[in-house]
């Protein structure tokens, strides 16, 4: 009875012994990637991936490069377990990607400008002509 | 003495360490963020039309001279020198996407101008084609109305020229007028005057009378007064009686209001007679004074 029971204990005492440096570890993975950077990753995949969407890629080609870069560098670092660098990389790319974005925008509404500038000029030439044919 | 030895020391300690401390750590990376963010800074215009995002990256600037200030390293300062300087870049580029969007609403106005001046001016030309139809249309009434007077009138004018052939006709039937080659001749006959005389008698007065009022009515109107004889007698008695006879007429139709200007005479004796002097009912037809009338223009054909 005593010796099931020590050895119960042991066994108890065992399982803790190898169990609690494994968990530990586990615990320690998991809490080593800090929310924060979780989130961040995303965000940037999320705004990198959009960047592409609206037309970085021919629109704003160098910004859209460095961005697609820095997210690259953010998922090395996360990786190599960096966390710190993975989220300076993320917010990084975040910024790029805004970049990119505001760029397209930017670049779209120079070419509307331009082109509703060169149908007005148009126009009026036409209306010149009209009214002055009379 | 101690003292004094350890001064200079000291101060050079300081010196050192207040150099280390003070001059600022850079890199280059944030000098060019720094130039860039002070160009963004000198344009007003960024931060009027891009003003969330130039806070975003004046945030992102004072982050990277903190991290400068604190003597970070260059790594750490470079990391957000290049969020500032990708920030700045966001603002300057969100600025010409704003101001590219205030030129498409701009063009939006301009075109609205432009239509507004165009049907302005459609109008202005509609106005201008309706007064030019109005004027035209009010100038051929005008002409219309003046022709159409034109045309009473003148069909009054042709009427009474009419009118007045009618009279003149009228009355140069009775004064037994013939249609020559030479125009219109009255001849009056020998029994108008007195036998071997050159005054009238009063039906020659009243025959005269008669032409006088159809010379009156056409001002233009001239008149050639010729005499003639028969052979009896000499010719030189026979030219001056012709003569007198002219002169006799012409002065009675003067005492009857027609001018002097306005008539001619002439004696032509025995010559042109209008029958042979065979016998005395030749000799009376003879004996005469032929009155021509001229053409409207006062043109008398001579013999």
């Amino acid at each position: 009875m005593s010796i099931s029971q020590s050895a119960t204990k042991r066994g108890v005492q065992l399982l803790f012994l190898t169990c609690l440096p494994i968990a530990s570890i586990a615990f320690t993975a998991c809490n080593s990637v800090p929310t924060p950077v979780i989130a961040e990753m995303a965000v940037s995949t999320s705004d990198v991936n959009n960047a592409a969407a609206v037309g970085g890629g021919t629109l704003a080609p160098d910004e859209m490069r460095s961005a697609r870069e820095r997210l690259k560098q953010a998922n090395n670092a996360m990786a190599a377990h960096d966390y710190q660098a993975a989220a300076d990389y993320a917010n990084q790319a975040q910024a790029e990607a805004k970049l990119v974005q505001t760029k397209v925008s930017s670049v779209k509404a120079q070419q509307a400008a331009a082109a509703l500038q060169e149908d007005i000029r148009v126009l009026r030439e036409e209306l010149y002509r009209v009214n002055n044919s009379k | 003495m101690k003292k004094i030895t350890m001064t200079p020391a000291a101060l050079l300690m300081i010196a050192i360490l207040t150099a280390c401390s003070t001059a600022p750590k850079t890199t280059s990376l944030l000098e060019v963020t720094r130039q860039q963010y002070l160009n963004v800074q000198n344009n007003p215009r960024i931060a009027q039309l891009a003003p969330s995002e130039m806070r975003q990256a004046s945030d992102a600037m004072s982050l990277a001279n903190q991290a400068a200030q604190n003597n970070e390293s260059a790594d750490e300062i470079n990391k957000f020198a290049l969020l500032a300087k990708t920030k700045i870049d966001t603002a300057e580029e969100a600025a010409k996407q704003k101001n590219a969007e205030n030129n498409i609403a701009n063009a939006g106005k301009q075109r609205d101008q432009m239509r507004l001046e165009q049907r302005t001016t459609e109008v202005d030309q509609q106005k201008n084609r309706a007064d030019y139809a109005e004027r035209s249309a009010q100038i051929a009434q005008s002409d219309t109305q003046r022709a159409q007077g034109d045309m009473q009138r003148a069909q009054g004018d042709t009427q009474k020229a009419q009118q007045k052939v009618v009279a003149l006709s009228a009355e140069l039937a009775d004064l037994k007028a013939k249609n020559t080659d030479r125009g219109v001749v009255i001849t009056l006959g020998d029994l108008l005057f007195g036998f071997n005389d050159a005054r009238l008698k009063p039906e020659g007065i009243h025959e005269l009378q008669k032409l006088a009022d159809v010379l009156q009515t056409n001002q233009q109107q001239k008149i050639l007064v010729e005499g003639y004889t028969d052979s009896t007698g000499g010719a030189a008695y026979n030219l001056q009686l012709s003569e007198r006879r002219a002169n006799a007429v012409s002065s009675a139709l003067q005492l009857m209001g027609v001018q002097r200007s306005r008539i001619a005479i002439h004696g032509y004796g025995e010559e042109f007679p209008v029958a042979e002097n065979t016998n005395s009912e030749n000799r009376q037809l003879n004996r005469r004074v032929e009155i021509i009338l001229s053409d409207a223009n006062g043109n008398i054909i001579n013999r």
